[in-house]
Formats: C-alpha cells, sequence, structure tokens
C-alpha cells in the first residue's frame, strides 16, 4: 500500500520542522493523518504511537546500526550505533553507572550549581537563559561526572556544535565540519586515556575503563566510542529541554504559577513538558528486513524515520494529549525513546530537570520573555540559540 | 490486585518506582523489580498509575 499523503504531503524538511517549528503538534497532528510517509527514496516516516512503540521495540529489525548517518565518527558510537545482542552487553556495564539510585546522589550537588549559576544573573533582572543556564548546567555536571577539566568546555561544546549543528545546509557542506571535529574528539580522548592510565581517577571515565563485557576489559577504541557519544548525547539534550521548559514556561504563565504554587507537581511536570515539547522529535532507523508498518510494506535497507514527537501528542492512543496538563495521569511518553535504546542519561537527565524547575523558580518565580522577543527554535533536536527572560527586580 | 512484570519489556525507563516506591524498586541496571506482587488494600490507586504510565507496557494488573 502506497500511502495517498492526500491534503497533506511532507518533505524531508518536515522532519527538522518538528524541531524548529513553533507549534510542533500542528505538524504532528497533519502527519497522523497517514501511518506512513514515503518521502521520496529517502526515507519513511512512522506518525502514530502504535506502530512508533513497536519499530522501537523491535531493534533488530529496526535497526541503528545500520543508520547511514554521518556524525563525524570513524567507528560506530557506544551503545546507540550497536544492535542487539552487542548492545546489552554495553549498556550491562553502562546502565548501573546511570541508575536512578546513582544519579539521586548527585542531587544535592546540583541544587549548589543551580544556585550558583542563578546567584549570578538573579539581581540584574534579565539574562539570556539559553546562555548563562541552559548550557553551563548539564555541561559542568556532565564534566564532574566523567572527571573531565571544567575549562575543556568550550572546546567540547564546538565540537559538538559542529557535530550536531554544522555550518552549511547540503550534507556536502556539513560533512567536512563533523569529520574535523570527530578526529579532535578521538584525538582528546587518546590523550585522555593515556593520562588516565598513568594517573588512575576515581570517576565515571575511570568506571567505564574498568567496566568488562564477558571478563573482558572494554579496548581504548571501544571507550572512546562511548566517550564520543556522551559529547553529543550528554552535552545537548539536556539544554534543549531547559530551553523548551523554561520557553514555555515565560509564555505560559498560569502553567507557571503551577509549578511555583505547587512543587509537589514538579515530577509529573518534567514528564509532560518532556513529552509536550518531545526535545527529541525523530529517531533514525533502518529496516533489516523486509517488513510492514500498518500494511505499508518496507524493505530491507530502507531508512525509517521514526517520529516521537507525533506519536506523543498522538490523541487516539490517548485522550486529551493535544493540550498541556502538568498533573497528567498516566503519561507513558516515549520523550526518552523506548526499546533497548532508552536514553541512557535519562535518570541523570530527570534529576537536573527537576532541581532547575525546582530551584530556580524558588529564586525567580515570575518571569517573562522581554518584548519583541522572537523565539527561533533550532531544527533537529528542539533548542534555542536565545532564551532571553526579564523579572522583576528590588531596589 | 496482583501486578505482573515483564521482563523482557522493561527497559528501565524507571516510571514504576518512582510512582509507587513501596511496590516497585530498581534493580543495579534501573531495571524494575517487583516488590509485592499483591497490591496492599489503599495502594491500588498509585499501583494502577505505574502500570499505566509504563512506555513499555512491562507492567499487567490481575483484578
Amino acid at each position: 500500500m502506497e500511502a495517498a499523503n492526500e491534503g497533506y504531503a511532507p518533505t524531508a524538511t518536515t522532519v527538522t520542522q518538528l524541531a524548529s517549528a513553533d507549534d510542533p503538534r500542528e505538524i504532528s497532528r497533519m502527519l497522523r493523518e497517514q501511518p506512513v510517509h514515503r518521502i521520496g527514496d529517502m526515507f519513511t516516516l512512522v506518525t502514530r504511537r502504535s506502530d512508533v512503540e513497536d519499530a522501537l521495540r523491535k531493534a533488530q529489525v529496526f535497526s541503528w546500526g545500520a543508520v547511514g548517518m554521518n556524525l563525524g565518527n570513524v567507528r560506530p558510537l557506544i551503545p546507540l550505533q550497536i544492535d542487539p545482542p552487542m548492545h546489552v552487553k554495553y549498556r550491562r556495564i553502562l546502565d548501573p553507572l546511570f541508575a536512578p539510585k546513582k544519579m539521586a546522589l548527585l542531587e544535592d550537588e546540583i541544587v549548589a550549581l543551580v544556585k550558583e549559576l542563578v546567584d549570578a544573573f538573579i539581581d540584574k533582572g534579565t539574562v539570556d537563559f539559553h546562555e548563562a543556564f541552559a548550557v553551563p548546567l548539564p555541561c559542568r555536571v556532565f564534566l564532574r561526572l566523567m572527571g573531565l577539566p571544567l575549562e575543556d568546555l568550550d572546546f567540547f561544546l564546538s565540537l559538538k556544535d559542529d557535530i550536531i549543528r554544522p555550518p552549511g545546509i547540503t550534507l556536502e557542506e556539513q560533512n567536512p565540519h563533523r569529520e574535523a571535529a570527530g578526529a579532535k574528539v578521538y584525538e582528546y580522548f587518546e590523550k585522555e586515556l593515556a593520562k588516565r592510565k598513568a594517573h588512575p581517577t576515581d570517576d565515571l571515565l575511570a568506571q567505564i575503563i574498568a567496566g568488562e563485557v564477558d571478563g573482558e576489559k572494554l579496548t581504548d577504541e571501544e571507550v572512546m566510542d562511548i566517550c564520543y557519544l556522551f559529547i553529543i548525547a550528554g552535552l545537548d539534550t539536556v539544554t534543549d529541554s531547559l530551553d523548551c521548559f523554561f520557553a514555555y514556561l515565560a509564555q505560559n504563565p498560569e502553567h507557571r504559577r503551577q509549578v511555583v504554587g505547587d512543587e509537589s507537581i514538579i515530577p509529573s511536570a518534567v514528564e509532560e513538558l518532556l513529552r509536550w515539547e518531545t526535545p527529541v522529535p525523530a529517531v533514525p532507523r533502518c529496516a533489516t528486513e523486509d517488513v510492514e508498518v500498518s500494511g505499508c510494506p518496507i524493505k530491507a535497507g530502507e531508512q525509517v524515520m521514526i517520529l516521537i514527537s507525533s506519536a506523543n501528542t498522538d490523541d487516539t492512543a490517548h485522550p486529551g494529549v493535544d493540550e498541556v496538563d502538568l498533573t497528567r495521569n498516566p503519561n507513558p511518553h516515549l520523550a526518552f525513546g523506548g526499546g533497548v535504546h532508552r536514553c541512557l542519561g535519562s535518570h541523570l537527565a530527570r534529576v537536573e530537570l527537576r532541581v532547575a524547575l525546582r530551584e530556580f523558580h524558588r529564586r525567580i518565580p515570575e518571569y517573562w520573555l522581554p518584548e519583541g522577543t522572537v523565539l527561533e527554535y533550532t531544527p533537529g533536536l528542539r533548542s534555542l540559540h536565545h532564551l532571553p527572560l526579564a523579572w522583576p527586580v528590588a531596589r | 490486585m496482583r501486578i505482573t512484570l515483564d521482563t523482557e519489556r522493561c527497559q528501565g525507563h524507571g516510571r514504576c518506582y518512582t510512582l509507587a516506591p513501596d511496590i516497585f524498586d530498581a534493580d543495579d541496571y534501573g531495571h524494575a523489580v517487583l516488590l509485592l506482587e499483591e497490591v496492599p488494600a489503599g495502594r491500588e490507586h498509585d499501583a494502577r498509575s505505574a502500570v499505566e504510565n509504563c512506555p513499555e507496557q512491562a507492567l499487567a494488573i490481575e483484578d
């Protein structure tokens, strides 16, 4: 069955607009009129909750490893671009390091960091939230965890940006930036691993180096392939989420006051804003065998885009999901993906997001976008280059 | 009310043990562990909520 695409014909750019549009929910709604859309011979979009869930669950049929995506890397990123059964071996090492009880131990430190960041700008009555909060918070937590020097932060950020959001529009323009940044990532961690061998440390990186699969230590290359992924995945997505959350709350005072007025709703508010904004709106996969999605044949070797954001607002699966309810229950959203590739850092992300919402609003309960502000969301991953906020200051 | 956990389906999202920590726990990998199969009286609401919030549909209720 060929999708008829009547009325609404998405293009390759539609996927990026699920991040960059002012209201991606509207695009998702139109996309869901068909369960799948074929975008020329490039890829097929999977739009509905049940199909998205199914595709995420079948990690061997809808493979990450077979996706031809250039992230500047020369070997597969671990564990993301590794398919089962090998994938599980890496997750057995990594999952305990990011388990919720471990992440909960970081809360006090994250509280202190949030207070420090807010202290730096609270008296000014205005700030670029993206630059002064959304970027430094997760990045500093990450560097501390990994035992990497804070002064290398700008270096990592520029590499991460060159990989995720390189200059240029076409792949021909963008890929050289990705590859150059990738070469620097490998070079950095090669030196770092040599340093660690001479002077062992006691941090997350040390635990990864010490990790064993079936009684065998990871090779230096495997450790580097994990670090490479961490740079991409660990330095961007919480920043994206913070930008999305605070932009939403700045523009929706009734919801912001709900958070300020009752901190006990923060855990569910985090889940709801993750669902609503879905900072990682689409994840690529490649079919490893001939398969059907809602009756539409997909051949082995074809690329598929699984539209998480569209699944998260699919009201045929869960009624009422086309509006924000910070106390929504149940809310089984897929913002962290699903199946074996469920976001490794999700428990860390949740601690950071909950603490940020609580501590920021204790200090700055009322804020808004300064007049004339136009928010420009970024394509691919939903983030902002700038998020100016203003609040009253006692003089 | 009884709860069943499909450990093959569980991917460690952690929603259940956050919502009902007296009924579910996390193992070292962050995957769910069932502490009580039989839901105590008065805890049905949170148990049901944990089940319904699982994005993997790894939990089920047998009334």
